[in-house]
């Protein structure tokens, strides 16, 4: 599915040669995780989006929320939020959804502004979110816009996780069972209320705790047996 | 500004400690934490944490079990787990009992907040006793002036018919009328109006002392003109006003009308909450009916001296006092209807009413102990005793004990040299379920009659039992048989066993505990006082009990004995019959943090005495 799942190191290499910007070539040239690592000792970024629509092509990012798993534990310190002033109006029908409206807009940075910032935080990191495309997709169209070179990073997606352990239980899936929501019932996780991309970061890393613990309750956990 | 974790903070602001924190340091705190996850079974604290950290469960359970393996505690949603101030850290290890979500905090930063923040730090420093003594005076607080008895209308407390006489009539007739109605004051009236008052001390003072001719009209020594108040003003008014005017009588009127007179005594009755009204009533009671009537009124005299923030230890002793009346006058009306006792006797209370604590309808506990010169024949009079007064008791709400212990009993109405035989088996050769019922008689107290009979019983009593080790075994192993709740877990109360129910009989889990404790140490150490807190102090002043422990139970009873009668009173105000079961649901967070403390002085004191007389032995 992904193009870059064969090999990240060498997507990296071929990609740093598109760019001449010293943020992506920085990124670009940042280590990659061995894959025979346990994930513990790794530094996991949970990554969310809010964005106007699903095509990256036509529609934009409103905010990106993060937050670092450091040695097995989520570490709020780390927790970044930011809003996106897309100098247009948001169409009602998403502003119902995650509640921003264009006063919060106005009071974002431009994604000029933030993308940098982004990359630094995702620097020799892996990134974790659940249903990767919409992250992958719209970070990859923003470097491609800005920097001439694609996104690649090392990914895990909560969201084929969770459709492997369900189809290995020979659960027949129904709509709306993989939603982030649904799958943090059956961890005895919290709701949270708020729904911004902060808040789903966070359910994103404390879901993949939770599936971790499932998957391999005791010994090591090889980074390799979770990248997409 | 926004806080970007708005939800976590909002969560941690109501948790302990961190709801002791300002809203500004609270802002800041989110970005503190680090989030866990456990899943069921998995070790607790989290066995790849190389640091040491405090844990709130954010959701999912917790249960906390010491190095032999005993349940000491489950934490769910809220609770917190401190692992900075242990000492002996591997001494309490836990496992998530459910998929567990945890926020934890390092300990370095809780030593921040602690140098940040007074309240928080208090959480951590203030030790078990003090956190108990205050928490016994916050009772107190609560309760505000203290002055709420005095927000009753003056005509509730003025004596009918008030005593009125023409104010030309001569002193000596006024003082004739006053003594004939036993009055300390009179009203003096012209043309039907008010225009004075006479006072015994205007007697004394401007008529006897100056030798002035007691034939002069009352008129000339009176208070002319005298400051009245309307029968709708408070007595809190009605006590400002005397202060002011330094007087001790204000006559009541009612449109213009003067319908009584207000006494300082009068004020003075009703603010000691009226014990000493009922206690009269009481004494000057003629028949079963009219004590029925007094005695109906010790509910809400339970509730007018807890809102006049009397402790309950406090209302404990008013209670059984007015019990005491109860039963005197009873056994006078015996005696006044089957003529004077054919040999000395003394009536004896048992259980709450003899230790001093009982509250409004417990049930009864006495006995009867005569002279040893009592005869076959004269059992018909005691039996015609016990009977009336054990019948009027229950008339009056303190219903027949369930045991039957009670002086109906012939068993429990017997010549003193009997009860020393009782007492010698009890001691020298104790049965542990015979101990068990008779557990009320080491706590005996005379009521009425000869006290020297109980004295020289408890003299003999006192002087075996302290050195019968069996005996002190088997008493220790009866203060054991009520443990108190391990603390609470959700909404629920834990158990030892892990049980846990919605409610829990804080009589049985608290006070009773306390009580057996204060019991076995008396007998211990040869001491003759019944009241629970007596018997702790005195018992502290031996090696049985050290100074701290002694304070601490003592502070554990006074607050768990004022949870329970704000639990009654709350009852009696709405009208429902009184029980002893506690919901932690109505408790405060501070008040099962308290009551938690309580439980825990209890428990480590029933643990000395486990080991002291290694009753796990007897089996």
């Amino acid at each position: 599915m992904w193009p870059f799942k064969v090999n990240v190191g060498a997507k990296r290499q071929k990609a740093l040669t598109m760019t001449d910007a010293p943020v992506m070539q920085a990124f670009l040239s940042s280590p990659v995780a061995d894959k025979k690592t346990d994930w513990r000792e790794m530094d996991i970024v949970a990554v969310d989006l809010e964005t106007t629509g699903l095509d990256p092509q036509t529609d934009q990012i409103l905010s990106i929320g993060l937050v670092e798993i450091k040695q097995g534990s989520i570490h709020l310190n780390s927790a970044w939020h930011k809003v996106v002033n897309v100098g247009s109006d948001i169409p009602e029908s998403t502003a119902i959804i995650h509640h921003i409206t264009d006063d919060v807009i106005a009071e974002g940075e431009s994604l000029a502004e933030i993308l940098p910032e982004l990359l630094k935080r995702l620097s020799g990191k892996v990134m974790l979110v659940h249903y990767a495309y919409v992250e992958q997709e719209f970070i990859n169209s923003a470097c491609l816009k800005m920097y001439n070179a694609p996104f690649v990073i090392q990914t895990i997606d909560t969201l084929p996780i969770a459709q492997r352990r369900l189809e290995r239980r020979n659960h027949t899936i129904q709509p709306g069972n993989l939603r982030l929501f649904n799958l943090r019932r059956y961890y005895n996780l919290p709701d949270y209320k708020a729904h911004n991309a902060l808040y789903d970061a966070l359910a994103t890393a404390e879901l993949f705790m939770a599936m971790t613990t499932e998957i391999a309750p005791s010994g090591k956990q090889k980074l390799g047996d979770y990248l997409n | 500004m926004e806080i970007e974790l708005l939800e976590i903070r909002n969560f941690l602001a109501e948790c302990m400690p961190f709801s002791l924190l300002s809203d500004e340091q609270l802002d800041l705190l989110p970005e503190q934490f680090q989030v866990r996850y456990l899943r069921r079974n998995s070790a607790f604290p989290p066995a790849d944490n190389k640091d040491k950290f405090l844990y709130i469960v954010r959701s999912g359970a917790i249960e906390i079990r010491d190095n032999e393996d005993n349940l000491v505690n489950r934490l769910a949603e809220q609770d917190h787990f401190s692992d900075c101030e242990h000492f002996e850290q591997d001494e309490q290890r836990g496992f998530a009992i459910e998929d567990t979500l945890l926020y934890q905090l390092p300990c370095k930063n809780v030593r921040q907040l602690r140098d940040q923040s007074d309240d928080f730090d208090r959480h951590f420093s203030d030790t078990l006793s003090k956190r108990l003594k205050d928490a016994v005076r916050r009772f107190r607080k609560t309760v505000d002036t203290g002055m709420a008895h005095m927000a009753v209308e003056v005509s509730n407390l003025v004596k009918k018919k008030p005593l009125c006489l023409p104010a030309d009539t001569s002193i000596q007739q006024v003082a004739q009328a006053m003594s004939e109605k036993d009055a300390s004051s009179i009203m003096l009236l012209e043309n039907e109006e008010l225009v004075g008052i006479l006072t015994d001390r205007d007697i004394r003072r401007k008529c006897v002392a100056n030798a002035m001719d007691v034939n002069s009209p009352a008129s000339t020594i009176m208070t002319a003109n005298p400051f009245t108040i309307e029968h709708n003003s408070l007595a809190l008014n009605a006590l400002i006003e005397m202060t002011k005017r330094h007087v001790h009588h204000l006559p009541v009127t009612q449109n213009g009308r003067v319908i009584g007179m207000l006494s300082a005594t009068d004020l003075a009755q009703h603010s000691s909450s009226n014990p000493a009204f009922i206690i009269s009533d009481i004494r000057t009671a003629q028949n079963i009916d009219e004590l029925v009537s007094a005695s109906r009124k010790i509910p809400d005299l339970q509730v007018q001296l807890i809102t006049a923030s009397v402790s309950a230890l406090h209302i404990g002793d008013i209670v059984s006092r007015i019990t005491d009346a109860i039963t005197t006058r009873l056994i006078e009306m015996a005696m006044e209807q089957n003529g004077p006792a054919p040999v000395d006797f003394v009536w004896v209370a048992g259980g709450s009413q003899a230790r001093r604590e009982q509250t409004s309808h417990s049930d009864q506990d006495n006995a009867l102990i005569i002279s040893d010169e009592m005869q076959p024949e004269h059992d018909s009079w005691f039996e015609k005793l016990a009977a009336f007064v054990t019948d009027g008791l229950n008339a009056c709400g303190f219903v027949y004990c369930p045991g039957n212990a009670m002086a109906s009993n012939p068993e429990w109405r017997q010549p003193l040299k009997k009860w020393k035989q009782y007492f010698n088996n009890w001691i020298n050769k104790p049965e542990p379920k015979a101990l068990m019922l008779s557990s009320i008689f080491f706590d005996l107290r005379s009521v009425y009659g000869s006290t020297t009979l109980l004295q020289e019983l408890q003299n003999e009593t006192l002087e075996q039992s302290r050195k019968a080790s069996i005996f002190l075994a088997y008493m220790a192993a009866n203060a054991l048989t009520h443990k108190p709740p391990l603390g609470f877990f959700r909404r629920f109360v834990l158990i030892n066993d892990g049980e846990h129910n919605e409610a829990f009989d804080i009589k049985h889990r608290g006070i009773v505990p306390i009580t057996d404790i204060a019991r076995q140490l008396a007998l211990s150490e040869g001491i003759p006082a019944t009241n629970t807190t007596e018997r702790l102090l005195a018992v502290g002043r031996t090696k049985a009990l050290s100074d701290e422990m002694s304070e601490n139970l003592l502070d554990a009873l006074a607050f768990i004995a004022e949870l329970r009668i704000c639990h009654q009173a709350r009852q009696i105000r709405r009208g429902l019959a009184t029980d002893n079961y506690l919901s932690p649901n109505k408790l405060s967070e501070l008040d099962r943090k308290h009551l938690k403390d309580a439980f825990g002085v209890i428990q480590e004191m029933q643990n000395i005495l486990e080991h002291r007389y290694q009753t796990g032995r007897l089996g």
